[in-house]
């Protein structure tokens, strides 16, 4: 392993790496945009020079390697006035709308300008103009007047999504990022291109516009939208959560995530949960709170025989929940009868080759595991053919109903028993159809509680509070522990209520995108 | 919908073997496009040279867009292009392009009237040594007098 000595520290690093890579390693401020280390080195921003010993020329960090004794700085004078001038030619036809731009805030040009700019610019001559908000379809838009032309989004549909569309046409001041003829960006990648977007060229139409990043907080969390587990951050504030990102982790996603898995924000926040839990009684739904219908719920299920009960369990809850749910129904409800539910059994086993994958639950491992430990499980289609002989069901239902299409068929066949207990963090129009003895308990997702999820490949990643949406909803184990009439210790009560959403009606008014 | 002949077909993949990388061979396939497809190349031949070609279409449009020899409008029968870099302009290029853009009414980068000549602005064609010059099609004019190259164009309108 060289050594070599950065800004008068001593560092080793592996063969073969760049001197960036090192600076990254002793985590040294370098300036950069177009370096990515996911991607390919293109070395085209030129901002990240360093001053190596005995070389009369400024060298580019990301794409010089590393070399026994090297002697590296980026902090002399000589660097200085290289990046300030490298910074003055990248602005030259930046527009600098920052106040009005969507990137504001998590800006690297921003940044920079800040840290290393902060003058008059020199430059007497108009700025080109081009091209501002090109609709790249369904979750892009595009401003080319911003690009810097690092050519990240480039690369990243070479190298990753290997999808192609996005070049750069054009020469000189003239050129332009975009897509052959605006053809749509409809990769299940996309919005990659937007995270490493470095200024505001490329920005997400579902989240431009809906808040200053400046008001988000961020914690990293678990994806739920399938069994990969993609490694997440949840940018969230008082009134909900507003997007997802990609976290790195190199076993599991390394630094990117799918398009629909920054979908799964949406049902998580208030408008999409069941705010308050309801159980049927003599034919009217009676709205209370979530841990009085547990308690309802647990009292009348001791009444049936073990049995006479059946547990469907989906693999959207933690390991810990899982367990406690089964444990509840194998040693206290004395059921053996716990079958899984599958989101999709056709295309259960698909994977696109990168990250998407058909199971889309984040544990769906886990659960196997937890069953096998109780060494019950079965599949729906045997619960269906045996339904008659079930007089209650407890229903573990998903967090994620967008990927449950068979939601509604569920509730139809299931409501001809005499109790249904169904645990839901999300609402659901169908769930009017059930029929007396039926209780409905909220539920936390999966960004409101603390637990672990175990992934295709076996690895258990552990996800913990993120905020709280609804203070009321229960997880698994409280609610499990509630059926068994134990008081529970609800110091989440005096958690703050959330805000609803508001919307940003400003945002609606500005045209179409 | 624009097709290549069967020699052109041919043509392209004989390129495409040519190189290292098939990205080498775009921009004699796109000469080849232009030249088959009246002097330009349309959005839809870039299409069908990617599917001939088996390359991304993103790819071939980069190229495209920045070799200036490829016109991205429809040029007239005679493609009139003046050198109007240093050399030239000492000798009188600029005035030498106004002369003609005003004897045959268009202006630069725009068909004439009759729809026969397009005039257009160009940087170094390396003939410095007889400037003024200019190229028609793929022919060198050299040592022009305003005079001369409006003969020269009025000529080759008129099939000479």
């Amino acid at each position: 392993m060289p050594k070599l000595t950065l800004n008068g520290k001593e560092i080793e690093v592996p063969a073969g790496s760049t001197i960036i890579e090192a600076y990254k390693q002793l985590d040294e401020p370098i300036a950069h945009y177009c370096w990515h280390p996911g991607l390919s080195i293109a070395g085209v921003c030129r901002l990240c020079v360093v001053e190596i010993e005995g070389n009369p020329r400024l060298q580019i960090a990301c794409n010089t390697q590393i070399q026994e004794g090297m002697v590296v700085n980026n902090n002399s004078e000589k660097v200085k006035t290289a990046v300030k001038w490298g910074l003055d030619f990248h602005l030259i036809n930046h527009p600098l709308d920052c106040p009005i731009c969507d990137q504001a805030g998590e800006c690297e040009l921003q940044n920079q300008y800040m840290e290393f700019g902060k003058y008059d610019p020199e430059m007497a001559e108009p700025k080109v103009k081009k091209r501002k908000v090109v609709d790249l379809g369904e979750r892009v838009v595009l401003d080319t007047e911003r690009c810097i032309l690092c050519s990240r989004c480039v690369r990243f549909t070479n190298e990753v999504s290997k999808t192609n569309e996005l070049g750069i046409f054009n020469r000189g001041d003239r050129s332009e990022v975009g897509t052959f003829e605006d053809k749509p960006l409809n990769n299940k990648y996309s919005v990659n291109t937007v995270d490493i977007c470095p200024v505001g060229a490329l920005t997400s139409k579902d989240f431009r516009f809906k808040q200053r990043v400046w008001y988000l907080k961020n914690k990293p969390s678990i994806c739920t939208g399938c069994s990969t587990g993609c490694n997440v951050n949840v940018y969230y504030n008082e009134e909900g959560v507003f997007r997802v990102k990609p976290h790195y982790n190199k076993e599991v996603n390394g630094y990117w995530m799918c398009d629909e898995g920054r979908d799964i924000y949406k049902h998580i926040n208030r408008k999409s949960r069941m705010l308050r839990g309801r159980y049927k009684q003599n034919g009217v739904w009676c709205t209370t709170q979530a841990l009085e219908v547990a308690k309802k719920a647990g009292q009348k299920l001791s009444s049936f025989k073990g049995e006479e009960i059946a547990v469907l369990v989906t693999g959207q809850y933690t390991n810990e929940e899982l367990n406690s749910l089964v444990d509840y129904s194998v040693n206290k409800l004395g059921s053996k009868s716990v079958f899984h539910w599958k989101n999709n059994e056709n295309n259960w086993q698909d994977f696109d080759g990168h990250l998407i994958r058909g199971d889309k639950n984040p544990n769906t491992k886990g659960l196997q595991g937890v069953l096998q430990k109780y060494a019950v499980g079965g599949e729906w289609k045997e619960l269906e053919n045996q339904l008659s002989k079930f007089k209650a069901v407890v229903v573990a239902g998903p967090e994620n109903q967008s990927v449950y299409f068979d939601i509604k068929e569920k509730i139809e066949s299931l409501k001809s028993l005499e109790c249904v207990v169904w645990f839901t963090a999300g609402e659901n129009s169908n769930f009017e159809k059930l029929s007396d003895n039926s209780y409905l308990i909220p539920q936390k997702t999966s960004v409101e509680k603390n637990g672990h999820f175990t992934n295709h490949q076996g690895l258990t990643q552990k996800v913990e509070e993120v905020t709280t949406i609804l203070p009321e909803a229960l997880n698994l184990e409280e609610t499990v522990s509630l059926m068994l009439g134990n008081s529970l210790d609800l110091s989440i009560r005096d958690k703050q209520e959330m805000g609803v959403l508001k919307t940003n009606y400003f945002s609606q008014e500005r045209g179409s995108l | 919908m624009f097709k290549l002949s069967d020699e052109g077909v041919a043509y392209v993949k004989k390129e495409l073997e040519r190189y290292e990388t098939k990205r080498s061979a775009i921009i004699p396939c796109l000469y080849r496009v232009q030249s088959e497809n009246g002097g330009w190349v349309s959005p839809e031949s870039i299409n069908y040279l990617s599917e001939l070609m088996d390359l991304p279409v993103a790819w071939i449009n980069e190229v495209f867009h920045f070799y200036t020899m490829f016109n991205k409008e429809p040029v007239g029968k005679l493609h009139v292009q003046v050198c109007n870099n240093i050399t030239c302009c000492m000798l009188g290029a600029r005035e030498l392009t106004e002369h003609i853009s005003k004897t045959f009414e268009m202006g630069i980068d725009e068909l004439s009237k009759d729809g026969k000549i397009t005039l257009s602005k160009v940087e170094c064609l390396g003939s410095c040594d007889t400037a003024p010059m200019m190229q028609i099609n793929d022919s060198y004019h050299e040592n022009l007098t305003p005079e001369s190259a409006v003969k020269i164009i009025k000529d080759m309108v008129h099939g000479n």
